[in-house]
This record gives C-alpha cells, structure tokens and sequence, in this order.
C-alpha cells in the first residue's frame, strides 16, 4: 500500500509539471494548446543527446534540455500561439495540433522511431524499516513541491506573477492600465512549455522515450486541467495528485484500468460542473 | 440556365446530386482500386455523419470514433453470435450506435465548446478500453475478431463488386436523407442553434431534446459507416475506435470545408487521398500536412468545397454583371 502511495504521487508530481503550463496557457490566452506535451517530448530528446554528450551525466543534461525547450516554445508563441488569440476552438485544435504533427515528425526525423531506454539515474533505493523506495521517486515528488511553493511565491510576491493573476482575472481591466498583457503571456507560455520539458525530463527514465509519448500523456493532462479548473494553478496541483493516486490505486487491483479511471471521473467531474467555453 | 446549351443539359440538371456523386465515385474506380474506394466512401459516411453534428450544429467531438466503434462491434458480434445474415447484422450495427447515442446523448449535448470535445472524447477512452480490456470475453481484446457473415442471394458480403455496391448504395441513401435533413425545418432548427443556442429556446423550441436527436443521428450513421467498414474487412479489433483516429475526421471535415454536405465528401475523400498516397511520395509526410493545415488554418479557412462555392458564386455574379451589357450592345 505505500508503494502505491509513492507511485501516486511522483505520478502526481508528473502530472502536475505537464498541466500547470496547459492550465496557465488556457486561463491567460484562452487558447487550448493541444502541442503543449510537445515540448515534453523534445525536453525528453534533448535530454538523451546531452546525456550521450556529457557521458551519462543526468543532472547538467537535465538543465540543458529544460534550457533548449525554451527557444522552441518561444518560436510556437511566437509564429502560431499569438495569432490564434479569440479563435474558436476547431481553429486553434487545428492550428496546434498541426505543430505537433509538425514537431513529432521532425524529431522522427532527427532521432528515429525506434524507442531509447533510458533507465533510472540514481538507481539506489532508501531503506526505511522493512520497506524499500527508489529514490528517484521522492526526488520527483520532492520537486514538484517545491515548484508548487515557487509558483505560489511568484504568483503573490512578484509584479510579473501579479500581473499574469489579475489578468486571469480581468485581461481587458489589466491591459486598460497600460500593461502590456500579451508580453506577459508569452512568458507564461514560456514557462508552460519549460515546467512540461521538466515534467518531461523527470518522467523519461521511469517511462518508455518514443516520439508519440506526448500524446499519451496530452490526454492525461486534459484530464488533470479539466478536474482542477482552467486555468487555476492550485486546483491543478490538487487535481494532479488527487489523480495521480487514482492512477496508482487503480493500478494496483486493475493495471490495465488506470488510464480509463481519469477518464471517468473527468466525464463525471464535466457532466457535474461544465466549463464554459 | 440551360437557355441555349441544348435539351441534355436540362436533362442532367433535373438529376439529384446523388447521380453526380455516384457517378464521380464510380469514376474514381479507374484511379484507384474498387477496395480503395469503398474504404473512402465508408470514411466519407463517417464524415458525413461527424458535419451533422460540427458543421451544422456547431458541436466539436473528439470522440466520434466511439460510435463507429460501437457500430463495427455491434455489427460483427451479431453476426458472430446471433445471425449471419450480413443486413441484419447491419441493422444490428445501426442500432447499437443508435442506442449508444440515446443512452449518452442527454449527458453530452448540454454540455459545450471544448467541454463537449472532451467529454466525448472520455467517453471514447471509457469504450476504447471496455472493449479491450473487460469485454475481452466475447470481444477478444486486442485481437479482434473475424466476421464470417453469409452471402445473401446476390449479395456476397466477401465479394468485392457487392461491397462496393451496398457502401455507394448506403452512401447515397445518407447524403439523400442528409440533404432532405439539413434543408427540413429541424435543419435550419439545428443551425440557429449553433448560432445562438439562447435565442432558439427563448422561442420556445427544446433545443435540449433537438440536439439530443441530433447526437443520435450523428451516432447512428457513424454506426452505419462502422458496420459497413467491419463488414468490408470482414474484421474488427479496437483500433476502428482508437481515440487518435479522431483526428482524422476533424481534419476531413475541415479540408473540405465544415457545414456542407459536399464539403464533408470532399474533405474525406481529400483526406483519404492524402493519407494513402502522400506516405508513398513525401517520405515526411507529417510534416507536410502539419504545414498544409496551418495553411488551411490561417488562410484558407473555409476549406476546399468553401472556395469552390466562392468560386461558382464568383462567375455567377460576373455573369449578372456581364448580361445587361451584352443585351444593350445587341
């Protein structure tokens, strides 16, 4: 039973990396970034090129890759991202998920199809009493913690954070004041698409690399958005791990039930309280 | 119009555009093989289908492969268990879509915009994997199953030329009762509702129990194309409803251009075109088409059958234009 709690959160944890960007994307733009889990998957690439170039050291190769999302995401924002602002849906689903076509065939392209293992990099274990934890996996749980106070602080301490609040609030008001909303935004986006490299990068070694695995894990983070509330930081940090532990409960009587159970309860969670878009 | 261009082409214009359909996909046969187009005319039932429900009535799925899923396996344990006879297990199929659509239409259509694309596309997950995982019992899980269904007087499910001729045969029928639809009142009914779902019921229509319906008949002939795809491969197994197809049939119905009957044909059969042929030319083929839709996207919003319409409207005006002039000079 404490394994599955410990699974449920360092899922949790991965969870809440990939859709707090998703959530913050949606609340600030109003757009639903359906290539937001790209930048997860190239974070994950650039992490296996740097680990062969750096001889197999996870650490700095970690921070490089989180580093070479960002140019990426700001080329999205900047060529398709902006110019969807106000669009209906069908338009920016098309428009986004093109670049994902786009970006999964390119990495297709320079890396192959063929799946890269990449396996655990610390690969030690913590003994407490009679049980046994990878390690690896508080780390996760431990990092998504302190994002999430990190978040929180930048949100209530800083102008920047201040501002992007007051616009998921009030655009129109914030941009009345003389701010210049859509820099802010572009931030945000930015941000979004590193925190998914990050989630990215955690998740690749406890999970199988392969150019499609941004797909997979887009619809997990719909779930988690749409549970938590659009464009509601906190409610998606609760939602991320309320469903990483139905995942990993699930997981442990029906393996092949995890997935679907998100699903039903975020068809629940719509039919109760739909979003109004 | 047929002023001067002789008796045929009044002739050809009394002809439903069912005829011309046919007639384009029969012409098509000589381009591509028979199996081929039978697959492109199940795809185009679908999208058919998927533009009742986006194009006319303005609501996004992300799940309609759920009900061609529902359709194909309907169809197919029908056949396995019950009766061979291949009309009957359409019928099945049909029914079993049909009921589907009942069952989640009241808990789907009130909902909206991205809250409905997503809510079906839950619900596609939910039946995606009840179908692989708990029903393996009777469904095989991810191996599917085989149909064996029994030729039928001249109708031979396992021929070919018979095939083709029930998919063209169903084809026209749903563009027939689909054109009759959108044209009825409760087409035009449906329309006001994607344009302002507030001021339909503020006259006084239920639009709940419209869209309702609405969902259904979408459902229904989704079911229809499901079957009839079954049917052709005499197979199904749970990639006929994996959730990723979706996108497959958003892209169709917006190639061709959304809320046009004409435009779902051509979008799916641009669409098809697209994904069986482009891979042989253009070896990154993704990328192409990723390219190709930020084009539609940002330029070329109103899709293939759009820009046809803008075109004939075009001529036609300049034609207007042309004829008082012509008439003075003479």
């Amino acid at each position: 039973m404490i394994y599955t709690l410990l699974y449920g959160l360092s899922m949790g944890a991965i969870l809440y990396f990939i859709s707090v960007g998703l959530s913050l994307t949606f609340g600030t733009m109003r757009v639903i970034n359906f290539a937001h889990t790209l930048t997860y998957t190239i974070g994950v690439y650039m992490l296996i090129t740097f680990m062969a170039a750096l001889q197999g050291s996870f650490l700095p190769a970690a921070v490089l890759a989180i580093l070479a999302v960002i140019p990426v995401s700001y080329l999205m924002e900047r060529f398709i991202i902006r110019r969807l602002y106000g669009e209906s849906l069908d338009y920016t689903f098309i428009a986004t998920f093109a670049i994902t076509l786009i970006g999964v065939d390119t990495i297709k392209w320079i890396w192959g199809v063929n799946p890269y293992p990449l396996s655990d990099p610390l690969g030690s274990y913590l003994r407490v009493l009679d049980f046994t934890f990878p390690i690896y996996r508080i780390i996760i749980f431990l990092v998504a913690i302190a994002l999430f106070v990190a978040l929180e602080l930048f949100f209530k301490k800083t102008i920047v954070g201040k501002i992007v609040v007051a616009a998921l609030e009030d655009k129109d008001g914030v941009k009345c004041l003389g701010v210049k909303v859509d820099k802010y935004f572009s931030l945000m986006f930015i941000l979004g698409s590193a925190l998914a490299g990050l989630g990215g990068v955690l998740y690749a070694p406890i999970s199988a690399v392969h150019p499609y695995m941004g797909l997979s894990v887009l619809l997990l983070a719909f779930a988690v958005v749409i549970v938590g509330g659009m464009g509601n930081p906190r409610g998606t940090f609760l939602s991320a791990f309320g469903l990483g532990m139905v995942m990993s409960i699930t997981a442990r009587y029906w393996s092949q039930g995890a997935e679907t159970m998100v699903f039903i309860v975020m068809a629940i969670v719509l039919m109760f309280r739909p979003i109004d878009i | 119009m047929s002023r001067g261009r002789g008796p045929w082409v009044a002739t050809l214009a009394l002809l439903p555009p069912e005829a011309a359909i046919g007639a384009a996909f029969l012409l098509l046969i000589p381009l591509i093989s028979l199996h081929r187009v039978t697959d492109f005319m199940i795809f185009c039932i679908f999208v058919l289908s998927f533009d009742l429900l986006y194009g006319y009535m303005g609501r996004l799925s992300f799940g309609h492969l759920l009900f061609l899923g529902t359709g194909a396996y309907s169809a197919g344990l029908f056949i396995k268990y019950a009766s061979p006879n291949p009309l009957l297990g359409v019928l099945a199929g049909i029914l079993g879509a049909g009921l589907l659509g009942v069952l989640l239409g009241p808990a789907a259509v009130r909902a909206t915009g991205a809250c409905f694309a997503l809510m079906n596309l839950a619900f596609n997950h939910i039946g995606f994997f009840l179908v692989l995982s708990p029903l393996r019992a009777v469904t095989n899980g991810e191996d599917g199953f085989g149909i064996r269904a029994r030729a039928l007087w001249l109708f031979d499910p396992a021929g070919k030329t018979s095939m083709f001729l029930l998919v063209l045969g169903s084809l026209l029928l749903v563009f027939y009762l689909l054109r009759r639809l959108t044209a009825s009142p409760f087409g035009i009914l449906i329309r006001s509702i994607k344009e302002d779902e507030t001021r339909v019921r503020f006259l006084g229509y239920n639009t709940h129990l419209f869209k309702w319906l609405t969902y259904v008949i979408a459902g229904t002939l989704a079911g229809l194309a499901g079957t009839l795809g079954a049917l052709n491969y005499s197979f199904v197994n749970p990639n006929v409803m994996d959730v990723q197809g979706n996108v497959g049939v958003v892209f169709a119905c917006l190639i061709g251009g959304a809320g046009s009957l004409y435009g779902a044909l051509a979008g799916g059969v641009a669409y098809m075109l697209i994904s069986n042929f482009l891979a042989i030319y253009i070896q990154r083929w993704e990328i192409f088409l990723g390219l190709s839709l930020l084009v539609i996207v940002f330029r070329f919003r109103r899709g293939l059958w759009g820009s046809v319409q803008s075109t004939l409207e075009y001529a036609r005006r300049f034609e207007e234009v042309r004829r008082p002039v012509a008439g003075e000079g003479a």
